[in-house]
């Protein structure tokens, strides 16, 4: 996909949306930074990653791995094709890190279709953007669920 | 229910090495396991740790419906009691932990209950004057559960009181508690970091059934474990945290004759563990600050005997999964014949470093995590059980490998870490509970 060098924070949030729907999984970590980071918590106000539990907290050690196994034709669980639809509204700029990424929070709401069932997932995303000379980069993206506590069934792409 | 039906079945569903497939499809099966092995057996219900003060509880389900509460009372003892208003029956919490304010309080009309489940006070009390009504009728208190008893801050309840008591039932699968704890340098765990909730559309027999099934990692995690093996084989050679972290995935392609060698042994009422002298386990690195803290309470000798019992899962049957050497458990409760929820909890081992707690959860996140690369293909073969056991071209799951070979000791019997000793050993609970059989 052409990126256009004046892509707007909408543009690349869209652009990264249309990735995951079409489960690219290859572009997608190409849109992080080598020390990006990709967390969905398992609480509300979840103060950190590392001493409590998340659905997933993942470096690009773990998206590497992800990615392949993603398209390995022995994963059990991989073998019925996964679609989703990811809608993305009320973006809100808040402010930038200490050093100076953009924070951009985001309403999502995400249909997903796998193994002969639609199942949704709403939420907010708070994406952490680095402006480089060829776009943004994402530093960190959190998927806070409306329903982080609640018993999920197997979510075998990212949100 | 046809029940006459099923009660003159049930004899002819388990034999030695064959279980018929109905165990995992019929609901009117379920219901009747629910009622004989979730009715009867030990049930897991939360840890001490969880109700540390007075008036703090925590609620759950101990089968697939009934809901119970666990509470510290006014004499720090924990109690065990049905989640069910004692005058017309409403549930009395429904959070799923806090603590009361002075008193629980049903939300219906008013009743309100010790901390002990004792009936304190009923709102204008004068209408039940000359009605018959007892007000010291303990009917009118919230129902304690038949039994209940913790080890080691492990608190379990039955809904039968014929059930043996706690530390009989446990036999010698009381070493994983012991083990889990004795990790800890101040020899103590506390519940830690939250929980994950992982909802299976399956039977839930078939994940404590692929516990010890040794046969399968090799094949069922067979692409993660190469998606880890391919991404380190694109990494420099100094590129040693990125190898490190790739690296715990790695364990699951074990070969045959490694889970071999850690061996299965089994316990009357159906549990069972793999390992205990070596296990897939046996090679995590001891963090340097943590192995210190050990030595000083412990010992050189008595530490490496800590770490020596490795085993890789333990099965408290039917209820509870416990990995010592990881610190994390899992809690089952079944919701349909097709349905059950699975939670893995994690512990902090008291008196050792946080990154303790953090490879626990680093651990949990990894492999139990509904969004984990491991998880999801366990529960994807699951599927493939319910799925293809609804076929009517055979009656019979077989569970013969090893058969004839365990060795029977005085307390337990020991086999082959790839042998379906496991399976066998629930089965034999299974008739137990089911059939009324002799289980010692
Ligand atoms: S049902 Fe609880 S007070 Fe009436
Ligand atoms: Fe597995």
């Amino acid at each position: 996909m052409n990126q256009s060098p004046v892509e707007t924070v909408e543009e690349f949030l869209y652009r990264e949306a249309t990735y995951l729907d079409q489960a690219d999984l290859e572009s997608w970590i190409q849109l992080f930074t080598e020390d990006g980071t990709y967390w969905m918590p398992a609480m509300h106000e979840q103060p950190d990653p590392m001493n409590h539990i998340s659905h997933i907290y993942d470096d690009r050690v773990l998206m590497e791995i992800r990615k392949r196994n993603f398209i390995h034709p022995r994963a059990p669980s991989l073998q019925s094709p996964v679609q989703s639809s990811h809608l993305i509204a009320n973006i809100r700029e808040k402010g930038t890190t200490t050093i100076g990424e953009r924070i951009i929070h985001s309403n999502f709401h995400i249909v997903m279709w796998y193994r002969e069932e639609q199942r949704v997932f709403a939420g907010t995303y708070q994406h952490h953007l680095q402006s480089t000379a060829s776009g943004f980069l994402i530093k960190h993206k959190k998927v806070q669920l409306i329903n982080p506590e609640a018993a999920q069934k197997s979510i075998i792409i990212y949100l | 229910m046809n029940t006459p039906a099923i009660e003159a079945s049930l004899d002819q569903l388990v034999e030695a090495t064959r279980v018929n497939r109905q165990v995992y499809l019929d609901p009117d099966i379920f219901d009747l396991e629910m009622e004989r092995i979730w009715g009867k057996a030990w049930i897991f219900i939360g840890h001490e740790s969880q109700i540390p003060l007075s008036g703090d509880y925590f609620t759950t389900n101990i089968d697939h419906k009934t809901p119970v509460l666990m509470v510290r009372g006014k004499d720090h003892k924990i109690h065990v009691l049905h989640n069910r208003c004692a005058h017309k029956g409403a549930k009395i919490v429904t959070a799923r932990s806090g603590k009361i304010a002075g008193a629980f309080r049903c939300p219906y009309h008013g009743w309100t209950f010790k901390h002990n489940g004792n009936l304190l006070k009923i709102p204008n009390e004068s209408g039940y004057e000359n009605t018959g009504f007892d007000l010291n009728d303990s009917c009118n208190n919230l129902q304690p559960l038949a039994q209940f008893d913790s080890y080691r801050g492990f608190v379990f309840a039955s809904l039968s009181d014929q059930t043996p008591d706690l530390k009989t039932w446990l036999g010698g699968a009381i070493d994983c508690f012991d083990n889990l704890c004795d990790r800890a340098p101040e020899g103590e765990v506390e519940v830690a970091g939250g929980v994950l909730r992982y909802e299976h559309d399956c039977n839930w027999k078939f994940i404590i059934e692929n516990l010890n099934d040794t046969m399968h990692p090799m094949i069922v995690h067979q692409s993660v474990v190469q998606s880890a093996e391919a991404y380190i084989s694109t990494l420099d050679a100094d590129a040693a945290k990125q190898k490190q972290e790739a690296e715990i995935l790695l364990p699951f392609g074990a070969s045959y004759e490694n889970f071999e060698d850690s061996g299965i042994t089994g316990f009357p009422y159906g549990h069972h563990y793999d390992g205990g002298k070596t296990s897939i386990h046996a090679n995590y690195s001891v963090m340097p600050e943590y192995h210190k803290a050990m030595i000083d309470r412990y010992g050189e000798q008595r530490t490496q005997g800590i770490y020596a019992f490795n085993t890789h899962n333990t099965l408290l049957y039917p209820s509870l999964t416990i990995k010592c050497a990881i610190q994390n458990i899992r809690v089952i409760r079944p919701v349909a014949v097709n349905k059950f929820i699975v939670e893995t909890w994690s512990f902090r081992l008291k008196g050792a470093p946080d990154e303790m707690l953090q490879r626990t959860l680093l651990y949990s996140r990894l492999i139990n995590s509904s969004a984990s690369m491991v998880g999801p293909d366990d529960l994807e073969v699951y599927r493939r059980l319910q799925e293809g056991l609804a076929s009517n071209s055979s009656q019979w799951v077989e569970m013969h490998r090893q058969f004839g070979r365990d060795q029977q000791l005085e307390d337990r019997v020991t086999g082959g870490g790839t042998s379906d000793l496991d399976v066998r050993t629930q089965y034999k609970a299974w008739r137990h509970y089911m059939l009324g059989e002799a289980m010692l």
